[in-house]
């Protein structure tokens, strides 16, 4: 039932590179090299970017819908388009050539939540907390007809710490729920899988070996021919956000947070202070499991934690969260793997992007990115026959003063800039790992050239907290009037 | 700036032209799009041009507190800085300055206003209005006015009109000495109040200087005013201002409003309504305004205007989608605020079309027919076009006719769906 087949470098653990292709019913196939980006969504579309925008920016390649801001109508909407191709991804407008997956929950939403049920998952949406049934899952999904489905999965979002109990409780539902979603009688299309058991790593063993047992009787029944759940498995995805909250790990700028609750002084964290500890579960999910799985890991605090994630796990797919949301906080990110020469022996460290609220950008007439891809020509559109005929002027790129500028004066077309450059520089960025991977028979150089991003690339959190600190105090300033923030601001 | 007169109405005083600029030709009667900051609100240069939009607006005020004229040099001026190829008007500063500061003293040298910045008392004269826009660098530059609200009556009315006069010879010698004058262009703004007498008194001033302004605004309404006093005014003003100068009303965004002032012999005109109204999910259409909020849309697979060439139209984003994301996701202000802003360039190019074909009465009663034949013609608009030989009634004898300010709704509220 898969249509996704991915071809890898290597089937040993360690970093791997490969090419994902998906054929849809209709014959089309897309085609994406990994380690790549998976692109978060909000209320199914890419913050900031309109639908234009999103197929004009390359970066995006996939998309991740959560499904549960729909539950606020009943039916939910999309479900009104059943028996459309791609009804989901057409009602959203997402670029053809992007790859669409849906799943229940928002894997970036960390928020304390109702517990799930052996027969439900709660969701949250705008009216509050609903729950879904598998079977509702099922039909969802065949009406919004992504390319991939997540199956549902029980992870807790009470408030931490869980019981042995509660961890055998939640593998053995999401186990359950991986089978219903391939049942043979309304079988879904490539299934991806999130790792069950938490931070226990023998419960993340467990659930891995249950996708991995040999079936009998009735629950071989419920979904022949396939002999193992894993059988009808097209990927598996690790969400890295409630196993960082259970570890007590409470980075600031993952989630969205409202300016007001953003803390006045913001200790300065270590973006993989859990990254080991992370790898560990990761690694006690993958053990048993084919290599040859494509591997998604949510919910990343930066580059540093992705790199090493692929060093010692050989993860596929990452998503690309966490440098949007540094592109709502006015951060553009600049960060290039392997490390360019010239920066290879600077005493300093540098960081991996810079806060453009910051005053010293404000007469810093240097274009946002020299790797910025063109942005597509269009026609224009003629509203009469005597307009002049229709031609688009090459854009020069935009100047780091000039997002300074519309940072400052809340206008939102700085986040739509600042997104589509973000996307760009982490596909860059995953191009170079593609690169040094390819070209390293022995798995030495990617280590070293890990190692000199490490020592050469600020891992402090240092930039998000200063952006996220700006960015509030001019979402507060605008409550009090214009005038009051230049007083304030004011300093250029 | 080049300005020739294409072709007239042979019935209104409506009339095509190409205005060509430094930074590109633009075809009138135009709609033109307000960046108030350097930034139609979350579009990008790029998005606003492949609209088919070549004039925007941008605030004198808001561009000399922030950035500053001293970044604008840096960059090379607004078009640099923003990254906007075509043309480029910039008001004075006045109207602003008078709307948005605490204190704002009028003198006969300027307008005296305390700093935002460090709340010293700081003075705005014509000349440094000019250095401003200079420094911007606008294809358009306005004169500084003295601005009273529209609904002023008394002396300070003729007092204001007088000085806008002075002030507008104090802007032209400014202008005449910088150099510019190649590449920029001073438009004059008629002021005068409501009162039709003082109003004559202005453009008879006004219309002596011809040789020092490139073109002529109209000034001064748009505040509140009886819009049958507005069209009033507007067509005094466009009927006495000299035939090979552009005509720009100012504050002027309503569909209909544009084609009354359009057909009165106006050619340009600018508001902040259209993309306003779109951050409220509101959508312009050809049968009337769409709240994409109320619920009736939750479930509508339809596009916002199955006809319409925008990307949010043609790309397919139904109004199902746009009331889920509406007020919640930036997206759906992008959508709608380019749907609106094509719906206005397809209003006034509907108009450039209709006018050069000779069928520009018709394009008026079509396009009344289907925004108002539902809910009632706005008895202003009846008496205004009449005044210029069309009748919006003719043979319709049951037509509702709803007296007043009909049509000027308020954008939070719409009272059409
Ligand atoms: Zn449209």
């Amino acid at each position: 039932m898969s249509t996704i087949s991915f071809q890898l470098s290597a089937t040993s653990p360690g970093p791997r590179i490969g090419t994902l292709r998906l054929t849809r019913p209709d014959g089309t196939v897309l085609s994406l090299k990994t380690p790549g980006i998976v692109t978060a969504t909000s209320r199914g579309v890419v913050p900031h970017l309109s639908p234009d925008l999103c197929a004009q920016t390359k970066a995006v390649r996939w998309v991740h819908v959560a499904f549960e801001s729909f539950l606020d109508h009943d039916p939910p909407v999309p479900t009104l388009l059943t028996g459309q191709n791609r009804a989901l991804a057409r009602f959203l407008g997402h670029p053809h050539s992007a790859i669409l997956s849906l799943s229940l929950r928002d894997p970036g939403d960390i928020r304390t939540m109702p517990p799930n049920g052996d027969a439900h998952v709660s969701a949250n949406c705008i009216r509050g907390v609903r729950k879904v049934t598998p079977e509702n899952w099922r039909s969802y999904g065949q009406s919004c007809d992504p390319d991939i489905i997540f199956a549902l999965t029980d992870t807790p979002f009470t408030p931490p710490p869980y019981s042995q109990k509660r961890l055998t409780k939640s593998v053995e539902r999401s186990l359950a729920w991986v089978a219903d979603i391939l049942r043979s009688d309304s079988p879904a299309r490539n299934v991806f899988v999130q790792m069950a058991g938490g931070t226990e790593p023998a419960a993340r063993a467990a659930f891995s070996e249950g996708l991995g047992a040999r079936l009998y009787d009735k629950e071989a029944e419920a979904v022949k021919p396939l002999k193992t759940l894993d059988e009808g498995v097209a990927g598996y995805s690790i969400d890295l956000g409630p196993l960082r909250t259970t570890l007590g790990d409470r980075l600031l700028h993952h989630s969205k947070l409202a300016a007001v609750l953003v803390p006045d002084t913001i200790e300065t964290a270590d973006l993989t202070q859990s990254t080991e500890a992370l790898i560990k579960l990761v690694g006690a999910s993958l053990q048993s499991l084919p290599q040859s799985r494509p591997r998604l890991v949510n919910s990343c605090t930066g580059p540093h934690e992705i790199l090493k994630i692929v060093k010692d796990v050989g993860a596929d797919l990452f998503d690309a969260a966490w440098a949007q949301r540094a592109a709502d906080i006015g951060i553009a990110m600049e960060f290039h793997f392997p490390v360019p020469d010239h920066h290879r022996d600077g005493a300093d460290k540098l960081a991996i992007g810079y806060n453009l609220y910051d005053h010293v950008y404000a007469h810093d007439f240097r274009s946002l990115c020299e790797t910025d891809s063109a942005t597509v020509l269009s026609t224009p559109l003629q509203h009469s026959s005597v307009d002049s005929p229709p031609t688009m002027i090459p854009a020069s790129p935009f100047t780091r003063a000039y997002l300074h500028h519309l940072l400052h004066t809340h206008e939102m077309s700085s986040h739509a800039l600042l997104t589509a450059h973000n996307l760009s520089v982490l596909a860059a960025f995953f191009a170079g790992i593609q690169g040094i991977v390819s070209s390293d028979s022995e798995r030495v150089l990617f280590a070293k050239e890990v190692e000199v991003f490490c020592d050469v690339y600020d891992v402090s959190s240092v930039l998000f907290d200063e952006a996220l600190k700006a960015w509030a105090g001019v979402e507060l300033a605008r409550g009090k009037g214009r005038l009051g923030r230049e007083k304030v601001v004011g300093a250029e | 700036m080049q300005f020739e007169v294409l072709a007239t109405c042979h019935t209104t005083k409506a009339r095509v032209s190409r205005m060509t600029l430094a930074h590109g030709v633009t075809a009138l009667p135009t709609f033109m799009p307000v960046a108030t900051q350097a930034a139609i609100k979350g579009l990008t240069p790029q998005q606003v041009e492949s609209l088919g939009i070549t004039l925007i607006l941008n605030n004198t005020y808001h561009l000399n507190l922030r950035p500053g004229t001293k970044i604008l040099k840096e960059a090379g001026g607004a078009h640099k800085f923003q990254g906007w190829n075509h043309n480029l008007l910039t008001d004075s500063g006045g109207f602003q300055l008078v709307s948005l500061s605490k204190f704002t003293k009028i003198t006969e040298e300027g307008a005296l206003f305390s700093s935002p910045f460090t709340g010293e008392p700081t003075m705005l004269t014509p000349e440094e209005s000019m250095s401003i826009q200079h420094a911007i660098g606008a294809d358009i530059m306005m004169q500084l006015d003295d601005v009273v609200p529209s609904l002023t009556t008394g002396p300070r009315v003729a007092e204001a009109m007088a000085r806008s006069v002075r002030w507008l010879d104090r802007c032209i010698e400014f202008h005449e000495k910088s150099g510019r004058k190649d590449v920029q262009n001073l438009f004059a703004i008629v002021q005068g109040g409501l009162d039709p007498e003082l109003r004559d008194q202005c453009l008879d001033e006004m219309t002596k200087r011809k040789d020092g302004v490139a073109g002529y605004a109209i000034g001064g309404l748009s505040g509140g005013e009886a819009k049958d006093t507005f069209w009033r005014i507007v067509k005094q003003c466009a009927d006495k201002l000299p035939a090979d100068r552009p005509r720009y009303c100012m504050g002027v965004g309503f569909a209909e409003d544009l084609l009354v002032c359009a057909a009165l012999g106006v050619d340009m005109a600018d508001c902040v309504f259209p993309t306003r109204t779109a951050r409220f999910g509101v959508a312009l259409t050809f049968r009337g305004a769409m709240n994409l909020k109320l619920s009736k849309y939750a479930t509508d697979l339809t596009p916002i205007d199955q006809n319409c060439p925008c990307p949010t139209c043609k790309g397919g984003t139904t109004r199902a989608m746009l009331h889920h994301i509406v007020t919640l996701e930036t997206v759906a202000a992008h959508a709608v605020t380019m749907h609106n802003l094509t719906f206005q360039a397809q209003v006034m190019g509907g108009a450039r079309d209709a006018i050069m074909q000779g069928t520009f009465p018709a394009y008026l009663h079509k396009f009344f027919d289907n925004y108002f034949g539902d809910v009632g013609y706005p008895e202003w608009c009846v008496n205004a076009l009449r005044s210029v030989g069309v009748d919006l009634l003719e043979g319709k004898e049951n037509a509702k006719v709803i007296p007043g300010d009909g049509g000027n709704w308020d954008y939070s509220n719409p009272k059409k769906q």
